[in-house]
């Protein structure tokens, strides 16, 4: 089958004042249709500049682009920006964290959800508008066919994510890249917006790129991830292996220094320093300088991506070997089960 | 706790507070429409060394409510009491001293420093308001400071630019340590910040508690984050405590619909226990709080709602099992799914308690 998104070896590199900055190097996974990639990541991660790569949206004025992005099997790096035109809104859509910023304030509603359809569809204005209301109906928004022509400063946060995500769907795009979708938002509208995605996703078999800093959130919508730390992907699995054996220090880290609804009071597994400059990136291992089993091979040497025993296409970086994997992951665990039962 | 005797070590006790910002209409004679009533009627006490943390949702008030414990806020009404003394109408002049007590720690370390003062100046600046030593002293302490949250001593002269987010959040805590206060209120201190690097900030929190008896308000809107921190909790909803318990008892066994909507709300950080979950995903946003909805101000979302007593009753935060909370018909166990959750049967009006 082909991948709905397939990108390989994929690096971008912004020309500064200060000197290049690596933003992005050598990321490459899957994306099949009708499934949900969750790329997890801390700021300054590479994960947003990977998809604004994937969308063409980087300026190659500043930036340096190698690598290979196969849409649908169609390569996308380097397609003019005409085609390009055509695939964003068509088929890809996009949702972003702020929806207040996202969204034209001087416009309703109901004319900006129809010019998406006026662009990429040849239909009348009153089809363009009725397509507009049924998608409000079907990101339950209540009374759609008067809320759509309001203006975004009469919507709610959670209602204005709600028109981005229809928005993104109206012209029922194959892959859906969300931003921090969830991340502006309370809980429990960020509990509605989830359920909402999942619905849409079920009915109309979009594949859905889930770009966020909570794991929480991935391990509810995802069924791939990849880890990405220092502009690279350091591990990659199906949801459950990642929670089951997760194979490389970092995301030890990222499990251990979550808070927990059912742990109480004890300390955090804190991950000491600040997440890596990508204008002088650490040599060897991305996570060397702040890893707490750093042997001498990681400050020379990236380690591969190396494939785990544990489920199916589960790779890592990491140069432990496996038995101290293991017997480390095993340690980690027990205490986090321990806290649970405290 | 709800009674107003105070133990001997009591530290913070609010009673009723309230905040009304008024609403106006027109330009030159600004008429008064209506009023927000932001913070309407709070009460809770406070022991030294302890950490109240404040759950709600944006516009639930807690933000408000500190700022009005602070006296950043006039109060509309109420009383505060902080150290055995009646601080509500205090004027600056007396409030000043007070101040060396009360310290606030705030969520945007972006925002909250002064971008063209030295990190020295920003930190050493509480010392210098309150006449602390002279010139030396003060640096010895600032640097001192710098050590304790965990920063190099050494980067006395550099700006708040030249800092990480996290590092921001520390020069921030350490500003609020200088002057040794009682009671530090931190308004979402993390929730700008990555998870490695909250977990950080979280740890230093409780370090400092432990080696500095320090009290804590700690307002927050991730859950995780507030069970994490906190020895009491306090859930608000439009205004209103609608919880208040120990962590344990209120995480535990939450009585109000919706602390309970709240907790299964929290994505679970493993996929097994998610999926098996029950949960309950509320309707709608919260409603405008310049036009709240009569009575239990969460009867048009709560899917334990009775007509003819949620939206004619006004609830009281009174004793239900082992705490507070503010519900004509509490939770009887948890966890429990939106439809266990649903009064099948109406109740005779007056009869549950």
């Amino acid at each position: 089958m082909v991948a709905a998104l397939e990108v390989k070896d994929l690096s971008t590199s912004f020309r500064t004042d200060d000197g290049i900055v690596q933003a992005v190097s050598g990321v490459s996974f899957r994306l099949e249709p009708g499934s949900t990639l969750g790329v997890v990541g801390e700021s300054g991660s590479g994960k947003s500049v990977t998809f604004l790569t994937v969308m063409g949206l980087v300026d190659p004025r500043q930036a340096t682009v190698r690598g290979s992005v196969l849409l649908q099997g169609e390569e996308m790096l380097g397609a003019s920006q005409s085609r390009m035109r055509q695939i964003r809104g068509r088929t890809i859509g996009m949702i972003f964290q702020d929806p207040m910023t996202s969204l034209n304030p001087v416009k309703t509603i109901g004319w900006q959800l129809q010019e998406a359809v006026l662009i990429h569809q040849d239909v009348s204005k009153k089809e363009a508008r009725k397509q507009a209301i049924d998608i409000l109906k079907e990101v339950e928004i209540p009374r759609a066919d008067q809320r759509v022509d309001d203006y975004p400063h009469q919507f709610s946060g959670g209602m204005r994510q709600r028109v981005m995500i229809a928005m993104a769907l109206i012209n029922n795009p194959e892959i859906l890249i969300a931003d921090e979708p969830t991340t502006a938002l309370d809980v429990t509208t960020q509990a509605q917006i989830l359920r909402l995605m999942k619905k849409l996703q079920a009915e109309h078999e979009t594949a859905i790129v889930m770009i966020t800093h909570d794991l929480g959130v991935v391990a509810e919508l995802a069924d791939h991830v990849i880890v990405m730390y220092g502009g690279k992907v350091v591990e990659q699995a199906n949801v459950d292996d990642l929670f089951v054996k997760p194979e490389m220090p970092y995301t030890w880290g990222l499990l251990g220094s979550l808070p927990r609804l059912n742990a109480t009071g004890a300390r955090l597994d804190q991950i000491p320093g600040q997440p890596p400059s990508l204008l002088n990136p650490p040599s060897g291992c991305p996570f060397h300088p702040r890893c707490e089993f750093v042997m001498s091979i990681c400050r020379t040497e990236l380690p591969g991506l190396d494939l785990s025993t544990v489920g199916n296409d589960h790779r890592f970086r990491c140069h432990l070997d496996e038995e101290s994997r293991t017997r480390i992951w095993n340690q980690k665990k027990a205490a986090l089960v321990n806290e649970d039962a405290a | 706790m709800s009674t107003a005797n105070g133990s001997g070590n009591e530290l913070l006790r609010v009673e009723g507070l309230q905040k009304y910002f008024p609403v106006t209409r027109g330009l030159v004679f600004q008429k008064e429409v209506g009023s927000v009533k932001a913070v309407d009627g709070v009460s809770f006490s406070l022991k030294a060394g302890e950490t109240l943390g404040v759950v709600g949702e944006s516009g639930c008030g807690k933000s408000t409510m500190a700022r009005c414990i602070a006296r950043l806020l006039e109060p509309t009404g109420g009383t505060i009491w902080f150290d055995g003394r009646d601080i509500t109408h205090l004027d600056r002049a007396d409030m000043r001293p007070v101040r060396r007590d009360m310290m606030m720690v705030f969520q945007d370390p972006y925002a909250s420093l002064n971008p063209r003062k030295r990190v020295g100046a920003i930190v050493g600046e509480p010392l210098e308001v309150h006449g602390v030593g002279n010139d030396e002293e003060r640096k010895r302490r600032v640097q001192e400071l710098l050590e304790i949250v965990g920063l190099n001593p050494e980067h006395y002269n550099r700006f708040p630019h030249e800092f990480s987010g996290g590092q921001r959040q520390r020069i921030g805590i350490a500003r609020a340590l200088a002057i040794n206060p009682k009671l530090i209120i931190c308004d979402e201190p993390v929730s700008a910040l990555d998870v490695s690097v909250q977990a950080q900030i979280l740890n230093l929190l409780k370090d400092l508690q432990d080696d500095f008896g320090l009290t804590y308000i700690f307002i927050a809107h991730d859950l995780n984050v507030v069970r994490h921190i906190s020895d009491r909790v306090m859930v608000m909803y439009l205004g209103r405590a609608v919880e208040l318990g120990s962590r344990d008892d209120l995480y535990r066994e939450p009585k109000h619909p919706y602390t309970g909507a709240l907790l299964s709300a929290v994505p679970i950080a493993d996929p097994e226990q998610g999926r098996s979950r029950k949960q309950i995903i509320l309707e709608g946003d919260v409603p405008s709080p310049l036009n709240p909805p009569a009575a239990c101000h969460f009867h048009p979302r709560c899917p334990r709602f009775v007509d003819g007593k949620c939206n004619v009753d006004t609830p009281e935060l009174i004793q239900h099992g082992s705490h507070l909370a503010a519900c004509h018909f509490p939770l009887e166990r948890w966890p429990m799914s939106e439809d266990e959750m649903r009064r099948r049967e109406a109740p005779q009006v007056g009869a549950a308690d």
